[in-house]
């Protein structure tokens, strides 16, 4: 906090919106509502872009995790709602801890010797598919000059043992993989056209009917004939279900035959969208926490104003109404806004709440989803795969173990991806369920069936290390990390206070980003989210027009 | 295209907040609106691109990103001749520069320093000389310097070929951009307009 006081005072004082926390939800709502004119102040505690959604040096990482993993003592702002400037009740606001059972191994000092060659994940495995909204959105704001993507080359089913197989997830993959048999490989040839024709023909004829399209997508793969393996493959690596979708006491995302071919046409448009992107996937060089750093910057060019290390410790309201009116900082400096957007682990205790509940506005999202997300990464030398280098690895429900009913979704990327020294590889896995207790059981397991552990006590010795890549084939651990993130919603606290979500569950951002927009939408209703730029613009170079003070 | 990145060199401009922004970089907008600014420049019978990235007002509270500063091949600090504070915070900037972008070749990574806004007041309100300015490259391992007035953007473009250069002498990081980055941006020109750029 000594730090802190070294700024200047923000001015104005005064915002259309003022936005705590640099996530990715909250830098998308800074750049839109920055490129919409509105005047934006953007916030953020912590030193570095991304909240929850940054990717960071290893040791920062964990101490973030832990720094989030435990209610914050309140006793430094224990005061309530009191003592403020004249018209104004002063909320002091609390962290919420959204991980718990965390969980750190280190075998080997290499990882932490190197902390700051990682970029790491905090909410992996996570992808672009070439053609995704994220992508389309991108493209759009331009914010592809400040990243650099590379190809995941390859993508992996994998058994219990930690077997992979190829993904047949094209015409060229399906005729290059070995491991289908040929009636098979016409099976899903010519289910991959019968969705093509769904989507390009004029023909009713190619048309798949209306009462298929209601179905679930897997009593259509059924009705179409498809083996009990290319049903796993599409269902769990192309449209990406989380639940066991052949067991439908469990599966709580159900997913129909309208959704499935749609996933299914979105992840065959991606193949081939990028000249020398190999197949549907990319990475962002440098992790995924670059994303949220270039919203902002778009944001800052549009005028916003930035300021990191700077807390907030209370929220103003009204005296009277109840209503918001602004913030207080660390830095003691009170601010005011029309709206105020929050990450998720920021709370204003209810019981300090004023009278104004919201229920007009937002319906939906009154309590945070019961489910939680295991995640965790893994450091190894050696790659899952010798043959590739960035790849993902699914298990799909039951492939573990038979009480398995959530997919376990794995990413590995390499040094080439500047997330990683070169010579190491970062694992990222994932998977959705209802406890800690069987989240961590489900990456154990499939952590089990692609690593193996050195004997413990052994860490100087490299040759004791590797024993196990020798006896069992698979890459040795020589860092790992498990914990359980909470998944919470987007939702309206107060009257023009609206909380940003956590990372879901997904391998892609396109339910986040749809949630966004429509967040966008409802605080302002009529401005479009980004503008389509035009291009006529005056092009001529403005150097002359500028005045010296 | 395995020469993209070679061809194009991230350069970043660094300083004290309104010397940076609007002065140095305005004379090469190209772009109305634009935070990032091209600058084509020939050296040794080959075309480069500068892609100069200025700080869009981040600076002000010390609330540059990562992102802003990785991958740089050459960093531009800019002050003020006419504010000393500017010039005191060159240090800084340059070690803020070494910390966030962790060059691997720290000692050799190639700075330029730019005194900027000479001809204010005719030089009369000039705080800083250049025997200083020049006296503190040497001993930061001789960088580059140059003087240049933001209305007649003297000298300019003999900064930008010494950023060329050194830029270029340094490759960082060039390992990992080659050879098969995913260049979204031309592949979606080439898919709408369908011309070979």
């Amino acid at each position: 906090m000594e730090e802190t006081a070294l700024y200047p005072p923000i001015e104005p004082s005064n915002f259309d919106l003022i936005v705590i926390g640099t996530g990715l939800p909250e830098s998308i709502i800074a750049s839109a509502a920055s490129a919409a004119g509105k005047t934006v102040l953007h916030l953020d505690p912590n030193p570095f872009y991304g909240s929850h959604f940054a990717s960071l040096p290893l040791n920062d990482l964990v101490s973030f995790l832990q720094s989030q993993s435990q209610s914050q003592s309140q006793s430094q702002f224990e005061s309530q709602p009191s003592q403020t400037s004249d018209d104004y009740a002063s909320t002091p606001l609390v962290t919420r801890p959204l991980y718990s059972a965390l969980e750190f191994n280190s075998y080997s000092s290499d990882p932490i010797d190197s902390s700051r060659k990682f970029n790491l994940d905090m909410a992996g495995p996570r992808v672009f598919l070439c053609s995704d909204s994220m992508i389309n959105l991108i493209l759009k704001t331009e914010i592809n000059q400040y990243m650099e993507f590379k190809s995941v080359d390859a993508c992996f089913l994998s058994d219990a043992e930690g077997k992979l197989e190829n993904v047949p997830d094209s015409r060229s993959a399906i005729f290059k993989n070995r491991s289908l048999s040929l009636p098979e490989k016409n099976q899903l040839m010519k289910f991959f056209k019968l969705v093509q024709g769904h989507f390009g023909s004029e023909s009713e004829e190619d048309k798949i009917s209306e009462q298929d399209l209601e179905s679930p997508f897997v009593e259509f793969l059924t009705k179409m004939g498809l083996s009990q393996k290319l049903k796993s493959i599409i269902l769990y690596t192309i449209v990406l279900a989380d639940y066991d979708q052949g067991n439908l006491k469990v599966c709580k995302d159900v997913i129909d035959t309208k959704s499935g071919i749609n996933r299914l046409a979105l992840y065959h448009s991606s193949i081939g969208r990028f000249s020398n992107a190999n197949g549907a996937i990319i990475y962002p060089i440098y992790g995924q926490g670059e994303l949220p750093q270039a919203f902002c910057r778009r944001a800052a060019v549009k005028g916003c104003i930035y300021v990191l290390r700077m807390p907030i410790v209370a929220v103003l309201m009204d005296k009277d109404g109840g209503a918001y009116k602004g913030v207080k900082l660390g830095s003691g400096q009170e601010l005011f806004s029309s709206q105020l957007i929050l990450a998720p682990h920021l709370t204003i205790p209810s019981t300090l709440a004023p009278a104004e509940q919201v229920t007009t506005c937002h319906d939906v999202r009154l309590s945070d989803t019961k489910e939680k997300v295991a995640r965790g990464i893994c450091i190894a030398k050696n790659s899952v795969n010798p043959e590739v280098a960035n790849c993902l690895v699914f298990f799909p429900p039951r492939s573990l173990y038979p009480e398995q009913i959530t997919s376990v979704r794995v990413l590995q990327l390499s040094g080439n991806v500047a997330v990683c020294p070169s010579g190491m590889f970062v694992t990222y896995l994932s998977a959705i369920c209802d406890t800690a207790v069987e989240g961590k059981k489900l990456l154990s397991a499939a952590m089990d069936a692609l690593f193996c552990m050195p004997i413990s006590g052994n860490s100087g010795n490299s040759e004791t290390d590797n024993l196990c890549e020798l006896t069992e084939g698979k890459p040795c651990l020589l860092w790992s990390t498990l914990y359980i993130q909470e998944l919470t919603t987007f939702q309206g606290a107060f009257h023009s206070i609206n909380y940003t979500p956590m990372p879901d569950e997904h391998l892609h951002y396109n339910n986040l980003l749809d949630a966004t927009e429509k967040l966008f939408q409802e605080i302002y209703p009529n401005e479009d989210f980004f503008p389509t730029i035009s291009v006529s613009d005056d092009l001529q170079d403005d150097g002359g027009s500028e005045q010296d003070p | 295209m395995p020469s993209r990145r070679r061809a194009l060199l991230k350069v970043i401009i660094l300083g004290d907040s309104g010397y940076v922004n609007k002065k140095f970089s305005n004379q090469y907008k190209a772009t109305i609106g634009a935070d990032f600014l091209t600058k084509e420049v020939q050296f040794e019978d080959r075309l480069f691109t500068l892609q100069i990235w200025d700080t869009a007002g981040q600076e002000r509270f010390q609330s540059l990103g990562v992102a802003f500063y990785r991958g740089a091949d050459c960093c531009v600090l800019v002050y003020d001749v006419n504010v000393m504070k500017s010039f005191d915070n060159l240090n800084n900037w340059r070690e803020e520069f070494l910390i966030q972008a962790s060059p691997s070749d720290p000692e050799n990574f190639p700075f330029v320093v730019i005194g900027n806004k000479i001809d204010v007041d005719g030089g009369n309100s000039r705080v800083v000389s250049e025997k200083k300015a020049r006296a503190w490259c040497a001993s930061k391992g001789n960088i580059p310097y140059f003087e240049t007035s933001a209305k007649e953007g003297t000298n300019v473009e003999d900064a930008f070929q010494v950023i060329a250069k050194n830029a270029l002498k340094s490759g960082e990081e060039e390992e990992i951009y080659l050879p098969d980055t995913v260049d979204v941006a031309s592949s979606s020109q080439q898919r709408s307009t369908g011309c070979e750029c």
